[in-house]
């Protein structure tokens, strides 16, 4: 009983507190690839603490679908850091959806945050919107797929039964491997990074995410900040913790979830510095090319499923 | 007792339908009447569906007019039960909300003439449901066909309606000849006409001619569910119509086809072959993908929705065929939670797309327009309009934890159920229509974000829409009881799920709710299958509480969180309209990206000044090709224009002529057919 009110609230702690973190990890490591020293590994706690302290600036174009936008990002986001297994395979408030319910709340966030770029007016704001929306819509095929890869190859959709199962998972898939595959390139689209968008441009025309979120100031900026960063941990959670389940803690011990928690740190750590040295190495590709990334995705994720029903 | 529902039900919608003729002089007291009757007689069909739902049992009307010619034979069995259901929740809401809406019209032109087509339409499709002989279906869906075109040329004095009335007409005419042609192969082997017979003889029926009816069907009703690619009057018509008008049209009237399909595939014709179930799947995945992707091209409002509802029949077909495929390999209890997902978004998408009609009303009524290019900034005018149609929008994106989520999710389900199918080439083709599904799912969400975004927020683009005034609050009550229930449905998905368990446990003899459903932490039933479960209530109720805990947490750290208001910093100059995104700037990356369906065709043509550094005026053009009207509709009907030219001569225009035809036919008759 006493796991099923520590976890959930150790989920959402961990997930809420180290979020920036990985941020600002990444960061610091771009910095060092470039020989520059970078700034500090918490700078986006900083930048977090000082935008709360800050009043909003709301356009009076703008109506209350803005102003909700930004609570309905974050809780959205919190809501799926509920139900994704990040120390314990053991979720207890699996009951409440699965995979498919934590993409359609992603969709949640997404569909309001688009809104509100359209909402103050702006030429920019539109812009972001409608790129971003193109993207996720390209992305989504390849993410169901590969999804549903996993989840046949499991016999489930429940994260916390798709973790313990591949746990103990001891052949070598293929489809699994293509599964993977095709989801990196689908986080990476999901989440804005290079080469699909480069979340520290500050040039209008090549922004999208950051394009739609233009507008944003004060407390809200720092909720959707907070929430973008969070949504990049939880898709690498939901990676690592799917396809390299390896240590996470079946039962809650206190040594068990330690262990658990010092790999997982490691795991994350792992797939930060493979997103570093990604970004490093290649240039952001043209809008028009994006659609080329997702289908070379699309097609991984059909090859997933083929592979999937022959070999079975 | 429950017999004198329907009869009651008949007789109010026959006295509605002649109340709106009576009151000459106060028309508007006379369509009040009119519209009342509806909503009374809509109440009493709505009773009379439940009763037969949750009796399970069968019930059976006999009218006998015409001794022996036509035997008006009508049944009652759950499946007609829930369609009942549908179209009289459908009704009710659309009479109350017609009550506001018809203000657009009373006095300007003829409302006895829509108070008495409008009831009739919601008879006509009563009774569609309920038919139990094939002559007399075939006498209320013509009825129905008709009807709904005389509705449809309601504003006839434009050019463009009489032009949709005609497409409609025309090929809701060519749905009948394939269903009267399936309907005799049928009658060939029955011996009857009575759907009675038609259930025990599908044994005695030759595979080919069985496959032959199949695909009868499917292009007699698939016209009227509007199919790829017997699409194309439904973007036509559904706008021409009025809005409440619209609202019954694409809520209801197009699902008596999906009702056609199962009683079809079903009944008359099991056990199917799979590769049935097969085609409606692919046909139903195409429709989904190819009507949200034409949808996406649209700035008019109600075509867009008109586009939308292609998509979700589409939809609703990968449920029925999904179902059909598990139902011919025997998998009686995947069959029927497939089922159970297609006929939930079924009521789901009555239940959205009637709301959604209704908003698009709700701004058709007080700006007079339906581009929404020239609208912007209705929320601050629309007040509660704004949020009813949100609702919509969020609903039909299948965004939790509303009502359109609770079916896909359910269709999703199905599909990864496909696993325990025989054949790799199904189960391979099974997952990639979820795949399709998932990009539907996100079109639908970028579309109905342009649809809401451009029309709803930044600032007004038009006059229209500056001076929009909110509508009567009859027709927001009415919109507000729909978009509870799309919230009720989202929530409470055992509720219906149940509902639609009466149906299989008559129509595939199976009873799964025990094996979906299950007891949550809550003590309330959520939803359950053999790949996870899914409780919406607990996610919303762990929504709040977080929601709760942020906004706390956000107010202690900083009670005193201020607000600027301040304009939008657009470079230094004062925001314009001009400056915010439009529709056709939204989705251009869409047409971009897929140039190979759409073909875009661009013209920018500038007149110039004397000095030609400065333009006067520049004119842009910006259209899609519409493909199947090009190259499959044109040629056809090109074909049939050029035939007709040359057999016109046979037309003279003299009496003594066609005297002779007569004659001459006549003999030819006598000495044939003996």
């Amino acid at each position: 009983m006493a796991s099923s009110i520590i976890l959930p609230i150790l989920q959402i702690v961990v997930i809420v507190g180290l979020s920036p973190l990985v941020k600002g990890f990444i960061n610091k490591m771009e910095a060092r690839l470039q020989c520059r020293r970078g700034a500090s590994l918490f700078q986006p706690y900083y930048n977090l603490v000082k935008l709360l302290q800050k009043d909003a600036v709301v356009s009076e174009t703008a109506s209350w679908i803005f102003r909700a936008t930004p609570y309905v990002t974050f809780v959205s986001i919190l809501l799926i850091a509920l139900l994704v297994p990040v120390l314990s395979s053991q979720v207890p408030l699996n009951f409440i959806g699965d995979i498919i319910l934590i993409i359609y709340l992603f969709a949640l966030g997404r569909f309001f945050l688009a809104l509100s770029s359209l909402d103050t007016g702006s030429a920019f704001g539109g812009m972001g919107g409608s790129r971003e929306m193109a993207i996720s819509s390209m992305a989504e095929p390849a993410m169901m797929l590969s999804i549903f890869t996993v989840s046949l190859t499991v016999g489930s959709t429940n994260l916390s039964n798709i973790t313990s199962t591949l746990l103990n998972y001891k052949s070598l898939n293929p489809s699994l491997f293509l599964a993977f595959t095709s989801l990196v390139i689908v986080i990476i689209a999901e989440t804005g990074r290079i080469p699909v968008d480069n979340p520290f441009t500050h040039l209008e025309l090549t922004m999208i995410h950051e394009g739609m979120i233009l507008e944003f100031s004060g407390r809200y900026l720092a909720l959707i900040e907070w929430a973008s960063s969070m949504k990049l941990l939880l898709l690498l959670t939901i990676l690592v913790n799917t396809f390299l389940p390896w240590g996470i803690a079946t039962d809650l011990t206190f040594p068990g979830l330690i262990i658990s928690f010092a790999l997982y740190l490691v795991k994350i750590g792992f797939f930060a510095f493979a997103i570093v040295i990604l970004e490093s190495s290649f240039a952001k590709v043209r809008l028009f090319r994006i659609p080329n990334l997702l289908g070379t995705s699309f097609i991984l994720s059909v090859l997933a499923i083929i592979s999937f029903y022959v070999v079975s | 007792m429950v017999e004198h529902l329907f009869v009651i039900s008949i007789i109010l919608f026959a006295s509605g339908s002649l109340f709106a003729l009576c009151f000459y002089g106060w028309q508007r007291l006379g369509n009040y009447i009119s519209l009342i009757l509806a909503a009374i007689a809509s109440c009493f069909s709505i009773a009379l569906s439940v009763a037969v739902l949750f009796n399970g049992s069968v019930i059976r009307f006999d009218f006998l007019i015409y001794h022996a010619i036509i035997k008006y034979n009508f049944l009652l069995d759950p499946l007609s039960s829930y369609f009942v259901l549908a179209i009289s929740v459908i009704g009710f809401i659309a009479s109350i909300y017609s009550l506001g809406y018809t203000r657009l019209y009373v006095n300007k032109r003829d409302t006895r003439f829509l108070g008495f087509t409008y009831n009739l339409f919601l008879l006509s499709m009563l009774l569609v449901v309920t038919a139990n002989n094939a002559l007399v279906f075939m006498i209320v869906w013509e009825f129905m066909t008709l009807i709904s075109f005389f509705l449809v040329i309601f504003e006839h004095e434009n050019p463009s309606n009489r032009k949709a009335g005609f497409v409609y007409i025309v090929m809701a005419h060519i749905s009948s000849v394939f269903l009267t042609v399936a309907f005799f192969i049928m009658h060939t082997y029955a011996g009857s006409f009575s759907f009675d017979d038609f259930r025990h003889i599908s044994a005695q029926i030759p595979e080919i001619y069985k496959n032959i009816v199949f695909f009868l069907v499917i292009v007699g009703f698939g016209i009227k569910a509007g199919i790829f690619p017997l699409h194309l009057w439904l973007p036509l018509a559904h706008p021409a119509a009025p809005s409440n008008v619209s609202m019954v049209m694409s809520g209801v009237m197009i699902k008596t086809a999906i009702y056609g399909f199962i009683r079809f595939y079903f009944e008359f014709l099991t056990p199917c072959p799979p590769w049935w179930g097969f085609i409606i799947l692919t046909v139903g995945a195409s429709s989904a993908i190819l009507g949200i992707l034409y949808a996406l091209m649209e700035h008019d409002i109600k075509t867009l929705l008109a586009y939308s509802s292609v998509e979700n029949i589409g939809i609703i077909l990968m449920g029925i065929g999904l179902s059909m495929i598990f139902k011919s390999y025997n998998l009686m209890a995947l069959s029927s939670l497939a089922m159970i997902a297609g006929l939930y978004h079924l009521i789901n998408h009555a239940v959205f797309k009637c709301l959604l009609f209704g908003c698009a009303g709700n701004i058709y009524y007080s700006t007079h327009t339906k581009n929404i290019e020239e609208l912007g900034g209705l929320i601050k005018r629309l007040q509660v309009t704004a949020p009813l149609f949100l609702v919509g929008a969020l609903s039909i994106s299948a965004i939790p934890p509303l009502n359109g989520f609770m079916s896909e999710w359910l269709i999703f389900q199905s599909i990864l159920n496909g696993f325990s199918l025989p054949l790799a080439l199904v189960k391979i083709t099974t997952s990639i229509c979820g795949a399709i599904l998932a990009l539907a799912g996100a079109l639908a969400a970028t579309c109905f974000i342009k649809a809401f975004g451009i029309s709803f927020l930044a600032l007004p683009r038009s006059e229209h829409a500056k001076r929009a005034k909110e509508v009567p609050v009859i027709m927001l009550v009415s919109m507000g009881f729909l978009a509870s229930l799309c919230v009720f449905m989202g929530l409470f998905p055992a509720k219906i799920m149940m509902t639609i368990n009466q149906v299989n446990t008559h129509l595939l003899g199976t009873n799964i709710i025990s094996a979906i459903t299950t007891y949550d932490w809550l003590q309330t039933k959520s939803v359950h299958t053999n790949f996870t479960e899914l409780s919406p209530k607990s996610a919303s109720v762990f929504g709040l509480i977080l929601l709760a805990v942020t906004f706390g947490v956000l107010t202690i750290l900083r009670p005193g969180f201020t607000k600027k208001i301040y304009e939008t910093w657009t470079c230094g100059i004062s925001p314009e309209p001009r400056f915010g995104y439009t529709a056709t700037a939204f989705t251009k990356p869409f047409k971009v990206i897929f140039s190979n369906l759409y073909r875009p065709r661009r013209e920018i043509s500038a007149t110039y000044a004397v000095p030609k550094y400065f333009v006067k005026s520049i004119t842009y053009i910006g259209e899609i090709t519409p493909i199947f009207e090009k190259y499959f509709y044109n040629p056809i009907s090109g074909y049939v224009l050029n035939i007709s030219n040359k057999v016109r001569w046979v037309h003279t225009g003299s009496i003594h002529v066609y005297l002779a035809y007569i004659f001459i036919t006549l003999i030819f008759l006598i000495i044939f057919i003996k």
